[in-house]
């Protein structure tokens, strides 16, 4: 991998560059508590230094709700409408970020793919961002606090400006036209980059992995945790609507007035929605919301065999967002029996 | 479609040719695609569905119900279910829909062949089926003694009664008894009770036999200590099942079964899955 320097002032100087040939997206504060991820007009308003987005970078690629086809009822024809949206670049991924994009990918980008996320992938651009985490961070007992693929560039903080890791020749093309903006890296920034990370590992509240979970939650499928956590929860779909991996979607017929025309359209579901699992009869394969919000627990503690991680990359969005307070953490921690929880 | 990359969403014109009432809510219906290559190249497995189509109102996943050596049209059997379905009753021969598959694993006909084989049907389980059955009488030589046992609570709700009586009369019908059952019609002259209560009548030899099932999971459970009972290798046991689709492909996530280590996709591992996988896969049946 290529490793190379630059200096905060032309990181600025970079993004503002970016902005003029592509959509630039990039964290910014929409309100005292939080951040989300906006079109940028002005470099100076991209946060550095966020802990987490409200809504995550998936929807980019998925968005919460799109037009697949448009009909014409009468011919039986459907009518197309892949994106066309020209190139775009994320600024600012978090490494968890980039795991959870990875997943997607294992999921979208298959011998069938879906033509509306990976004609959006094949035109995003994604920079990652260092970062430091908070007490509802969980990444590094997941093993995606760090990450060696999925992004063009990494940007890490160092004293003076971000030791950048090129991922892709995408990456380094980004960096041609700029020689001037490019140094090298210097004794001092790896010594810097070894310093954040033994700060950064220190401050994660929970150590080792979590590696065995799956098997723990699997053999406790009785596990009291389920039934006196699930009596709290509302139902909402929060956690799974701020959640990087999660990817359910319903889709709906929208015909026009007078039904000659229409669109198809498909929306982001939840499988904390009383609905996800309801059929014709009417029969749910999924009636309790105990039933339900275990199986959230399972999905997201299951094995991605392409990215090699938990579906659950660790951002803490699910416990940050939810409105009943209901800690995805600590409930995984009961589970698993780790750190004394539960006992 | 005006894009060089296919896409997996999207939907084929068939053309309805006729439909045939089955029962008060259950109808065949027989689908040709307009475009005649199409038609011609359009090939499934037994086991596996198509997603239908009518713009406006939504897809349903429906299995394929008729023999899969005939090629140019095929068969669905449908019942009048809900939103979709109901509208599809109402179609008249001529109107077209979309359909795109076909999607699922199928059964694994190739592991049929040189055995014996046990159809066991409950309510609509004839439709997927029926389609193994004829792909049996279609290479009959490569079956042994064959057993069907259709159910329903009903007499009138017993699917494609008259055709499967019908079969005992044809040549390659040889060594196939039918044996239909209702559970709650008292009126009905013929035999009463769950498909299991009818296993001494069942002429297969259990160790050298395939056993498929369709029907209402519950009816799994006790089909399965019975066939383990009786003798029957696991291996060769079968069940197809269903679960709420919308993509059929693996991408909606409605279809997902299973626990932290062992979970499947109904619409693209199955619907077809064996003895061994439910009990590798909690929550399956
Ligand atoms: C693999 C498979 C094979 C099937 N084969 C047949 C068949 O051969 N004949 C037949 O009559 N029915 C079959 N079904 C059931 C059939 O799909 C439902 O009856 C149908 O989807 C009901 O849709 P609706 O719009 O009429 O009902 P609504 O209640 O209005 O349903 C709304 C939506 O929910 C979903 N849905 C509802 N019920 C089911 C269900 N049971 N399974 C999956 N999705 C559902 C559909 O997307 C449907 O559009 C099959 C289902 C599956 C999963
Ligand atoms: S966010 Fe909290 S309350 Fe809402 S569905 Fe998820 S767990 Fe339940
Ligand atoms: S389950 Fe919760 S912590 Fe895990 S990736 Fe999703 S939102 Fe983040
Ligand atoms: S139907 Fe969408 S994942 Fe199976």
């Amino acid at each position: 991998m290529r490793y190379i320097k630059m200096t905060t002032a032309n990181t600025y100087k970079f993004l503002e560059n970016l902005k003029d040939e592509a959509t630039l997206y990039a964290p910014t504060k929409i309100s005292e508590q939080f951040y989300d991820f906006t079109e940028i007009d002005d470099v100076d308003d991209v946060e550095f230094h966020y802990n987490r987005t409200i809504r995550p970078p998936r929807r980019f690629f998925y968005p919460e709700e799109e037009t697949m086809f448009r009909f014409d009822t009468d011919k039986v024809e459907l009518y197309e409408n892949t994106p066309r949206e020209g190139r775009f670049v994320i600024f600012g991924v978090h490494a968890c970020d980039v795991v959870g994009l990875r997943i997607l990918d294992a999921e979208f980008i298959d011998e069938q793919p879906d033509p509306y996320y990976k004609m959006r992938r094949d035109n995003g651009i994604i920079i990652g961002l260092s970062c430091l985490p908070d007490e509802y961070c969980f990444c590094n007992v997941r093993r995606t606090e760090f990450v060696d693929k999925g992004f063009d560039l990494f940007f890490h903080e160092v004293a003076d400006g971000y030791l950048v890791r090129v991922g892709t020749v995408q990456g380094h093309k980004l960096l041609d036209p700029y020689p001037e903006l490019v140094g090298e890296v210097t004794q001092e920034d790896i010594d810097y980059m070894e310093d954040f990370e033994e700060k950064r590992s220190s401050m994660y509240t929970l150590q080792g992995n979590w590696d065995s979970l799956r098997y723990f939650l699997e053999m406790r499928l009785d596990h009291p945790m389920y039934e006196r956590e699930s009596e709290k929860c509302l139902g909402c779909g929060n956690c799974t609507l701020t959640c990087p991996t999660c990817r359910c979607y319903d889709v709906k017929d929208v015909p026009s007035i007078d039904g000659k025309t229409g669109e198809r359209i498909r929306f982001w579901d939840s499988c904390q929605f009383r609905s996800h699992g309801l059929v014709a009869g009417p029969h749910n394969f999924r009636p309790t919301k105990e039933s339900r919000f275990k199986n959230r627990y399972q999905c997201k503690n299951a094995y991605c065999e392409e990215v090699t991680t938990a579906y659950c990359v660790g951002c803490g969005r699910c416990t940050y967002f939810c409105p009943a307070e209901i800690n995805f953490k600590r409930n995984l921690m009961e589970i698993g029996g780790y750190q004394g929880v539960g006992d | 479609m005006t894009s060089e990359q296919e896409n997996v969403y999207d939907t084929s014109k068939c053309r309805l040719l006729r439909t045939y009432d089955l029962s008060e809510v259950d109808k065949l219906f027989l689908f040709r695609f307009e475009d005649p290559e199409k038609a011609q190249n359009f090939r499934f497995k037994p086991g596996q569905f198509v997603e239908v189509s009518l713009l406006g109102l939504g897809e349903v996943p429906i299995s394929i119900c008729s023999s899969a050596r005939r090629v140019g049209f095929f068969e669905l059997c449908i019942r009048n279910a809900g939103r979709v379905t109901s509208a599809i009753h109402h179609l008249n021969p001529g109107t077209l829909v979309g359909i795109r598959g076909p999607y699922g694993n199928g059964f694994p006909m190739e592991k049929f062949h040189d055995r014996d084989l046990l159809l066991v049907a409950a309510g609509l389980g004839m439709a997927p089926l029926r389609s193994v059955f004829l792909y049996a009488l279609d290479n009959r030589w490569l079956f042994g003694d064959i057993t069907i046992i259709n159910s329903a609570k009903y007499a009138n709700g017993l699917l494609f009664q008259k055709e499967l009586e019908a079969m005992k009369d044809i040549a390659t019908a040889e060594n196939i008894s039918i044996v239909q059952t209702v559970t709650r019609d008292p009126d009905f002259d013929g035999l009463h009770g769950r498909v299991n209560t009818h296993f001494d009548k069942v002429n297969v030899d259990p160790e050298n036999c395939t056993v498929a099932m369709c029907g209402p999971p519950p009816m799994y459970k006790g089909m399965f200590e019975e066939c383990i009972e009786r003798g029957y290798d696991p291996r060769y046991i079968f069940v197809t099942l269903e679960r709420k689709m919308k993509c059929g492909v693996g991408k909606c996530g409605h279809c997902n079964v299973g626990t932290a280590t062992s979970w499947k996709y109904i619409c693209k591992d199955g619907p077809v899955f064996g003895y061994y996988d439910v009990l590798d896969i909690p929550g399956l049946i």
